[in-house]
Formats: structure tokens, C-alpha cells, sequence
């Protein structure tokens, strides 16, 4: 068992010492705006936040208009970056710092459900008539 | 007394694969007094049919042990009544859990969400290794190696000649599979680097993939619970890569009469499961390798990549620490048994997930 408990010492270590030198770029504390929906020029754009899961899980939006989905990162490296929308084979690789727009086309009455590329990180956004 | 052909079947232990039943047939066959030899893997039985004088049953399973004794074989007449030691369980489940529940609080905690934005550095690529091992890539690079090592852990390592494994044979292939992914992340890094391009694979690759690594993951975690025989039978059917390594390579070994083929085997399959790990749907190597792209150049991509690979090497190196440490001792059933759990747990969580991602399931997995 030597061997395993000098491994988990040197490993927490590691792993303890960096998150200490890198303490400095701690978490951005974001304040999720309340109405993530705009209607800019006929187009309904849907913004969501992109790191560590996706913010708001749940957007609510109107159905039968042109609808984009803007996805916004910062710093970006996990799974959300690769956003995944099965029913409407999307899958599309988000820059680590940046928006990206997906056009969805007119929004169809009803859930639309996404994930991340590795489908534990779920979103959806549900058309109101 | 006359020479009389008779017909005696006896049990076998330590029959554990295909090549197990060439092996032990054609040991038998070269005795000069068998006719006839047949093993079965099914009920790790030998059928002989020949001529031992009046010997009784138990003098002859003796004397057709002495040729396999030096391969890990023994012949006898009773049945081996194989001890699940369900009471290990009691341990096992307990740990299995545990794990299930910090890996789970990890994710809750976010700390995927401790990467700042800015640049990159090598180091902060270093950092996001570190939350990648400790994220949901855990449960798929962490969840094969950790399948891997314990099924190599609990494999006897047999040379021809009989001897039982260094400790060096144990540590070689965990060796192989840093090394290979570490050379890997570091080549592969630089050549995305220096094309500008990222070899991506389509979702129905990805999606391909994830079946049948976490197929592979559940068989190798059915395995390890030691306790479902029939599961010992799919081990063949499975991918060739991960199958060499599960059964040790026990045919190369058992045809190559200096008894390297072990290590050759034992070296090659963890080489390339290391390198493969390059190619695994884990959504940080993934968007590591989308930065990479941006670098530019060969060196910069290389050591870009090369640093994540070197951020993951604690969790992983611990994983493989833990599973060649475990010896021969009252702990090691415990070891397996929790092992086996986690990996199940990890292979089901990445099946379900692959299912959510072509859109055949709702998500389910909510971190």
C-alpha cells in the first residue's frame, strides 16, 4: 500500500498546488440576466450561457417567429463548448471565448431539448403558441 | 492386467480463456497414454480418453497435472467450488457509492467553471487537464483505464517457464498506456497545430465509439464482480484490442516458447487504448484540441496538448497506482469488487449519455 498512499500525497499536491497558483483566475461570477429572449428585427434570439452546463437551463419562447440561438462563452473548455441538438442534427463546436449564433429556423410549437456533446449537460427551450 | 481404454473427465482450474482449452489439449495430447483429449471452457472440464493401468481417478488427475502444472493449471476430480464472497460486497458497495457520490458533488461544485478566460497558457492547459480527470472525463478515460489495469491486476501473469510475474510485468502495461497517451497528446497536439484542422469525428462516430467503449466497460466490470461466470464467455466476443489484453494474450504467449509474448501483449494493447484516448469523446480534450488549432505550430500545439495530458496524469497515474499495488491479499476481492462496481456505474452513465446525444433518450444526467 506504500506506494499508493506516496501516489495520492504527491497527486493531491499537484493538484492542490496548481488551483493555488492559478487561484487568481477564480470563477467569473456572472449575473444571468432575467429575460435571456429578445426579438431584434423579426428575429427572436435566445441567448445562453455556455460553461460548466448551460445557463438558463430553460428559456421560454415564442413560437412561429425566426429564432436564433446565441450561445456565449468565456473561457469554455469543458463539454458545454460542443452543443448538441439531436432533433435537429445540430452539432456545432463553440469557440473558448466568443458568441456563436445557430439558426434554428421558425420555432416549432413545443420542448426543444439540446445537450452538450457528451449529453450530460442538458438545455431546452420550450415554443409557446 | 490388460491395457484398457477408459474414458475420465476431470475439472480443471484455472481455465479462463479460449486459448486455455488449446493450451491444456495439447499439453494432455502429447502424454503418451491419452488417446484422446477435449477441454471445455463452459464447465472448465477435461475429457481424456486413454490408458492408465488401474490407477484410480484421483492418481491419474494427479499425474495429468504434473505437464500443466507449470502453466497455472491443476487437474483434479472434484469440482472447484468457486467462492463468490458475496460478504465482499459489504465493502464494495459502500466504496462504489462513495465514489458515485463524489464524482457526482465534483460536478455539482462546478469545477468546470474554475478556468478563466484570457489566454492560454501551458499552464492553464495544465490546469484544465487536472479538472478534465476530475470532471466527466473521468468516467470515460478514467472509467477504461481503471477497467483495464484492475482486469490486468487480477490476470496471473504466467511465463511459459512457470514462474509467476515480476512486479515489473504488473507496472509495464500501466507504463505503456501513460506513455502512449502522453507521446500521443504530444504528437497528434503538433500535427493539429502546424494542419490547422482537427480530426473530428462525426456524431455517429462519436456516438459508435461510446457504444462500444462502454459495452467494452460494462463486460470488464461484470468481470471484475467475479461473480457472474457466464460474463467470462463474452470476454471473447469482444473488440479485438481491448480482447488481447483481457485474456493477457494468451495465445501468443502460449505459441511463443520464450514466453515474451506476453510482453508483448501486455505492452501493445495499453499502448493503444493510451493513444486512443486522443480520440475519446471527453469535451475537454475536444475543445483543447479546437484551441490547439489556433496555435499555429507544430511545437505549440504539441505542448499545448502535451500539457493537459500532463494536468490528467495525477488522477489517472493514482488509478493505476491503485491497481497494481493490490496484491494477493484479503483486500484485493474488495479491490475488484469495487472496481467492477465503478466501472459499471461508469459504463452505464456513458451509454446513457450516448443515447442522449443522437436524441434516442431525454437527457437524464443533469450536472
Amino acid at each position: 500500500m506504500k506506494p499508493l498512499l506516496i501516489s495520492l500525497v504527491l497527486s493531491g499536491a499537484i493538484i492542490g498546488g496548481s488551483f493555488w497558483v492559478t487561484s487568481g483566475s477564480s470563477r467569473p461570477s456572472r449575473a444571468i440576466p432575467e429575460n435571456n429572449v429578445s426579438i431584434v428585427d423579426g428575429k427572436q434570439i435566445i441567448e445562453i450561457w455556455a460553461k460548466g452546463g448551460y445557463q438558463p437551463r430553460k428559456s421560454t419562447a415564442k413560437a412561429g417567429i425566426p429564432t436564433i440561438l446565441r450561445f456565449n462563452t468565456n473561457g469554455t473548455f469543458d463539454c458545454s463548448s460542443s452543443v448538441r441538438i439531436p432533433s435537429m442534427n445540430v452539432s456545432k463546436s463553440l469557440p473558448q471565448s466568443g458568441s456563436t449564433d445557430i439558426d434554428i429556423g421558425l420555432g416549432i410549437l413545443g420542448t426543444l431539448q439540446g445537450s452538450c456533446g457528451m449529453g450530460m449537460y442538458p438545455f431546452e427551450v420550450e415554443f409557446q403558441s | 492386467m490388460t491395457a484398457q481404454t477408459q474414458k475420465y473427465t476431470f475439472h480443471v482450474h484455472g481455465m479462463h480463456c479460449n486459448a486455455c482449452i488449446l493450451m491444456t489439449e495439447s499439453e494432455l495430447a502429447d502424454m503418451p497414454n491419452i488417446t484422446h483429449v477435449k477441454s471445455s471452457l463452459k464447465n472448465n472440464s477435461v475429457e481424456v480418453i486413454g490408458d492408465f493401468g488401474n490407477k484410480t481417478p484421483k492418481q491419474i488427475a494427479e499425474e495429468l497435472t504434473i505437464p500443466l502444472k507449470s502453466h497455472g493449471y491443476t487437474v483434479s476430480v472434484e469440482k472447484q467450488i468457486k467462492e463468490k464472497k458475496w460478504s465482499d460486497f459489504k465493502i464494495a458497495v459502500p466504496i462504489a457509492l462513495g465514489f458515485a457520490v463524489l464524482f457526482v458533488v465534483l460536478q455539482k461544485i462546478g469545477i468546470v467553471s474554475w478556468v478563466g478566460g484570457g489566454n492560454v497558457t501551458y499552464g492553464t492547459a495544465f490546469v484544465i487537464g487536472i479538472i478534465a480527470s476530475l470532471s466527466t472525463c473521468m468516467a470515460v478515460v478514467g472509467g477504461l483505464l481503471l477497467s483495464m489495469s484492475a482486469t490486468f491486476a487480477k490476470e496471473p501473469i504466467r511465463s511459459l517457464d512457470g514462474h509467476q510475474g515480476q512486479r515489473g510485468e504488473k507496472i509495464k502495461p500501466q507504463l505503456m498506456f501513460h506513455g502512449g497517451r502522453i507521446v500521443a497528446f504530444f504528437i497528434l497536439g503538433g500535427v493539429i497545430g502546424a494542419l490547422g484542422a482537427v480530426f473530428t469525428l462525426s456524431t455517429s462516430a462519436t456516438f459508435t465509439l461510446s457504444l462500444i467503449i462502454g459495452i467494452v466497460m460494462l463486460i470488464l466490470g461484470i468481470n471484475l464482480l467475479d461473480v457472474f461466470p457466464w460474463a467470462k464467455k463474452l470476454q471473447p466476443s469482444m473488440p479485438k484490442f481491448i480482447a488481447k489484453h483481457a485474456h493477457g494474450v494468451s495465445k501468443l504467449s502460449h505459441t511463443r516458447p520464450n514466453g515474451r509474448g506476453f510482453s508483448v501483449g501486455r505492452a501493445l494493447t495499453p499502448l493503444l487504448v493510451g493513444i486512443a484516448t486522443f480520440f475519446l469523446p471527453c469535451g475537454f480534450t475536444q475543445s483543447m484540441q479546437l484551441y490547439t488549432l489556433t496555435t499555429g505550430s507544430f511545437l505549440k500545439g504539441g505542448f499545448t496538448m502535451l500539457a493537459f495530458a500532463l494536468g490528467t496524469l495525477p488522477v489517472l497515474a493514482l488509478i493505476s497506482v491503485s491497481s497494481f499495488s493490490i496484491k494477493k491479499s484479503s483486500k484485493a476481492g474488495v479491490f475488484f469488487k469495487s472496481a467492477g462496481l465503478i466501472v459499471i456505474l461508469f459504463a452505464l452513465f456513458n451509454l446513457i449519455n450516448s443515447f442522449v446525444v443522437i436524441g434516442l433518450l431525454p437527457p437524464i444526467f443533469n450536472f
